[in-house]
């Protein structure tokens, strides 16, 4: 007669092999994740922050045909009136104490004595110091402005806003 | 020899299975936060502003008369997007009658947009 008492032991072994064996294959696969599945939804909030905070100075008053806040900052270079909206209604918040969020901005044209694309500086709330984790807001606005300065060339011309945007 | 009492060697199984049990699910926990990493990664590269600006200047471009002050616009925002958004931008403005068909193409390698828009 075969004994089967012994059976039970194999199956014991068998089990206690598997639980090795996947103990082996987790730490082995184990990956870093060195950012978290939330990390990035500040970054998102910031950026359609900036965003919505571009396209209300783009909004003319009241639909009419005049030229928007922004349209009038970039044609009249009017650097201190571009701080004091986006400062404003950057950290305008439901509760008393403001935000502490903080920007840079410059615009984009195309130079078209040169062929390049440059940059001339908006205005910004601070000085960039290069530790900011900074987003990046965009918006394409139409000027009517000589670009570049002294060329003489005064036409409608699409100049794109960059703002960095970043929580103090 | 005597036989060997094996009469827990049950109990020392269901073990076993409660152990299994608790290893899928950290299995589980372990792969969720891979998966909620991927998916804002993949939110913010998805280029929903750059697409909206691009349109919206577009429709504003549009409303300008002359052609000759459009293209120069046009040309702008080409060169413009490409250096600044490395997105390829194409777009091309037909009147007809008293609307205007406007043509978008938008691609940065990853995403492609393409829309006909006709002026009311």
């Amino acid at each position: 007669m075969v004994g089967e008492g012994a059976q039970l032991y194999t199956i014991e072994g068998v089990a206690a092999a598997m639980i090795m064996l996947l103990t082996a294959y987790f730490v082995v696969n184990a990956t870093a994740v060195y950012t978290g599945g939330d990390t990035h939804i500040n970054d998102m909030q910031l950026e359609i922050l900036g965003k919505d905070v571009l396209d209300m100075m783009d909004t003319r008053p009241n639909g009419t045909v005049e030229k928007s806040p922004l349209r009038l900052i970039i044609e009249e270079d009017r650097a201190d009136d571009f701080r004091t909206a986006f400062v404003a209604m950057a950290n305008n918040r439901t509760v008393a104490d403001a935000d502490r969020i903080n920007f840079a901005a410059q615009y984009f044209y195309n130079n078209r004595v040169t062929g390049t694309i440059e940059s001339n500086p908006l205005s910004s709330s601070r000085d960039l110091t290069g530790g900011e984790h900074a987003v990046r807001a965009t918006k394409w606005v139409i000027v009517t402005k000589e670009l570049p300065a002294g060329s003489g060339f005064v036409k409608d011309r699409a100049v794109l806003v960059e703002v960095l945007v970043w929580r103090d | 020899m005597a036989r060997l009492n094996d009469s827990a060697q049950w109990i020392i199984l269901m073990g076993f299975l409660v152990s299994f049990a608790i290893f899928f699910l950290a299995v589980v926990i372990n792969q969720s936060t891979v998966v909620g990493q991927t998916t804002a990664e993949s939110v913010l590269e998805f280029p929903k502003n750059d697409i909206r600006n691009i349109r919206a200047v577009a429709l504003e471009t549009s409303g300008i008369a002359d052609e000759g002050d459009r293209l120069i616009v046009v040309e702008d925002i080409t060169s413009i997007a490409q250096r600044r958004t490395h997105a390829i931008v194409s777009l091309s403005f037909v009147p007809a009658d008293t609307r205007m068909q406007v043509t978008i193409h938008y691609n940065n390698g990853v995403t492609e947009f393409d829309e006909v828009w006709i002026s009311p």
